[in-house]
């Protein structure tokens, strides 16, 4: 039954979401991770990436989430000289991460997991259409 | 060699039919969780058509496939256990990514897909029930 195959492949996206939403809240609760050193690098941005991934046994593409990249973009440097990481300028380097790129991102993750959720229960429905034939 | 009731042809175009929906609910399910892959197409069937006595116009087409010339050959994308014709559609709104997944319209779809099954399933319920009824049952 190709259904079975339906569930398998919507829960791989919503394992795949998941973990998209666990990075975006890694990023977001080290918005202000500085280093602990003088002069140090600090929480560097992580980017969830997606890969598709065929499914030997049930034979269907499903998605995975393939390795996660550091975000290159510059870190943002504000003048600070009393606090702990400040470099020999007093200058501290603060995250590259900006919470409203992150807000957008999780609103996409939210988006794309309650898809999977939809199709999980279209698909829930139409098995219990089948039982529903035993009845008749 | 017996004659099931599942053989009547209205049955066995209803089940067709229901086997079709199966088969388009998993590429839908495949589309959707592959909305934020980079470079992935979405994919789709072609509607399986039947002629006056229930028959399919192209018996079982086992798939768009490549050719194989020896046994030994491995059978490629996609699916070699299908036997219904993929299609990939859409493809007019690609993302930077490459990716060329609409969300809302594979949602349209998987709604659609699943009112196409109740209706598959409602009929061929009535289909057995008049059975039932000619049997005085």
């Amino acid at each position: 039954m190709d259904f079975f195959k339906t569930l398998s492949v919507a829960a791989s996206g919503l394992h795949a979401q998941a973990g998209r939403m666990r990075i975006i809240a890694e990023n977001i609760a080290n918005a202000d991770s500085t280093a602990s050193t003088p002069g140090g690098n600090p929480y560097r941005r992580k980017i969830p990436t997606f890969e598709t991934e065929f499914n030997r046994t049930l034979g269907v593409d499903e998605v995975v989430l393939g390795k996660t990249e550091g975000d290159p973009s510059p870190f943002t440097v504000k003048h600070e000289p009393g606090h702990p990481a400040a470099d020999k300028n007093g200058d501290v380097k603060y995250p590259n991460v900006n919470s409203l790129v992150e807000m957008t991102d999780m609103r996409e993750a939210q988006r794309s997991y309650q898809a999977n959720i939809n199709v999980v229960t279209a698909t829930r429905r139409m098995i219990q259409r089948t039982i529903d034939i035993l009845k008749a | 060699m017996g004659f099931g009731i599942g053989d009547l042809p209205i049955l066995s175009v209803l089940r067709t039919r229901m086997e079709w929906v199966q088969a388009r609910q998993k590429v839908l399910a495949e589309n959707v969780a592959n909305a934020d892959t980079p470079g992935y197409r979405p994919h789709d069937l072609v509607q399986p058509k039947f002629k006056a006595q229930g028959a399919l116009q192209q018996p079982h087409v086992g798939g768009v496939s490549l050719e194989r010339t020896n046994p030994l050959h491995l059978a490629g994308f996609p699916d070699p256990g299908s036997s219904f014709r993929s299609a990939t559609s859409g493809g007019f709104e690609v993302k930077s990514t490459g990716n060329a997944v609409n969300l809302e319209n594979q949602m349209m779809q998987v709604a659609g897909n699943q009112m196409d099954y109740h209706i598959a399933t409602t009929l061929y319920k009535r289909s057995l029930g008049l059975i039932k009824t000619a049997l005085g049952k």
